[in-house]
């Protein structure tokens, strides 16, 4: 069962200058990794729960999340 | 980490009926083996002599919260505070928990412990030695954030001494929502927080929240009352507090706090259980932060979404940039003790 870890910093992949064209928020943006640990996946959505749904077809032991405040 | 860790709790005052919490309005009234609408206090039975004027077959009430889930280290920028040590970490801590049901809270996954049954107990037990300890190690200030530090009150007040001796501050990202009674007493120990205010209507306040706003401005006139630096923040949510009337309607209670105090508006991003709402588009907020400063706010913030002019300080008088920020994180001051380095205006926050 995946386990969800909060962490401090995860890069953004959408920058404030694509908001204006996304006005409900669809878009999704992945960066797929190889790392010493297996394949990193960076993901990045103004929906998060969409973002949730990709990662989650791809069972991973542990989601980070950063969290707002 | 699986179960929490209870303790004895403060603000609490034995009525007819049962223990009354008097840390936050909700005011529940607890028996033994209750727990309070924020699910992190609880009424217990003192099975020995507990002090404090509490006798073994008493009721008490108990905190979860002398806990955190976290131990980030964050720029102050983040909380967001903008007009408090610019560029300074803050140890965050977060005991799970909060008094508020908001549908759309991004932290839903600390926050609602207890009210959603699949948000389970993250947190571990932590001392005020380690919190000063850590946040000594990483020179950082300290500050309570992503769940509700209201509920953290007990742990906040055990911390202000020991900060006060380490020279580190305390800070809170709160909603706001406490008594009286508990504003006043945990006054002294914080230096600065950021105020959610998400509605300036009560009844739009308790569509958004579960709870009533009147608690939230009182606690704010008393906080900037005893000298905590207050900084208020808005997420803007597209159909639900972003007509031009009900954006003004909040600039308007955030004047009433001077106008110099900093608004930040902030960009909602559908979650957790709002999804039909689309995200706020940055004409809203750029509409939302010419309304604010038509109100007379002078310091209105939008972290991204209008670029690093929705970010930097300038001076309201010859409108010079005097601080500068990149997202989230400090980018250089040129104050000079707190005052525009051109015209000599003194710019208000705790430099």
């Amino acid at each position: 069962m995946t386990r969800y870890h909060f962490t401090e910093h995860i890069p953004d992949l959408i920058e404030p200058e694509e908001y204006r064209d996304d006005p409900e928020g669809r878009r999704v943006k992945l960066r797929l990794r190889v790392t010493e640990r297996g394949v990193e996946v960076i993901g990045d959505a103004v929906r998060p729960e969409e973002l949730e749904r990709i990662l989650l077809e791809l069972d991973p032991e542990v989601i980070e999340q950063m969290l707002c405040g | 980490m699986t179960a929490p860790t209870w303790q004895p709790a403060g603000f609490q005052r034995r009525t007819d009926r049962g223990q009354l919490c008097t840390l936050c309005p909700h005011g529940c009234t607890l028996s033994a083996g209750d727990i309070g609408r924020c699910r992190v206090r609880r009424g217990s039975r003192v099975a020995g002599n507990a002090g404090d004027g509490a006798s073994e077959g008493d009721t008490i009430i108990e905190t979860a919260t002398f806990a955190t889930s976290v131990t980030h280290i964050l720029p102050v920028e983040r909380k967001p505070l903008y007009h408090v040590r610019p560029g300074r970490p803050v140890l965050t801590l977060a005991a799970p928990g909060c008094t508020f049901r908001c549908s759309y809270c991004q932290n839903f996954r600390i926050s609602q412990y207890g009210q959603d049954p699949q948000v389970p107990w993250s947190a571990r037990s932590i001392s005020t030695d380690e919190i000063v300890t850590r946040a000594l190690i990483a020179d950082a200030e300290i500050g309570f954030s992503y769940a509700e530090p209201v509920l953290a009150a007990e742990l906040t007040l055990a911390l202000q001494q020991p900060a006060r001796v380490a020279e580190r501050a305390i800070l809170w990202k709160t909603n706001g929502f406490i008594t009286a009674e508990a504003a006043r007493a945990v006054a002294p120990a914080l230096d600065a927080v950021c105020v959610d205010l998400k509605a300036a209507d009560s009844s739009d306040h308790e569509q958004l929240t579960g709870a009533p706003l009147a608690p939230i401005l009182a606690a704010l006139a008393i906080w900037r009352a005893a000298g905590v630096w207050i900084e208020v923040a808005t997420p803007i949510i597209p159909g639900f507090n972003s007509e031009p009337a009900q954006i003004a309607a909040m600039a308007e209670l955030v004047v009433a706090l001077g106008r110099d105090t900093p608004w930040h508006l902030l960009r909602f991003h559908p979650d957790y259980q709002l999804t039909d709402a689309p995200p706020t588009h940055p004409s809203l907020l750029q509409r939302a932060r010419a309304i604010a400063a038509d109100v007379g706010l002078r310091y209105v913030y939008v972290e991204r979404a209008l670029g690093q002019a929705g970010r930097d300080t300038a001076c309201p008088e010859c409108h010079y940039v005097c601080v500068r920020r990149d997202i989230w994180r400090f980018d250089g001051s040129e104050l000079v003790a707190g005052h525009c380095p051109r015209c000599c205006r003194p710019l208000p926050g705790r430099w």
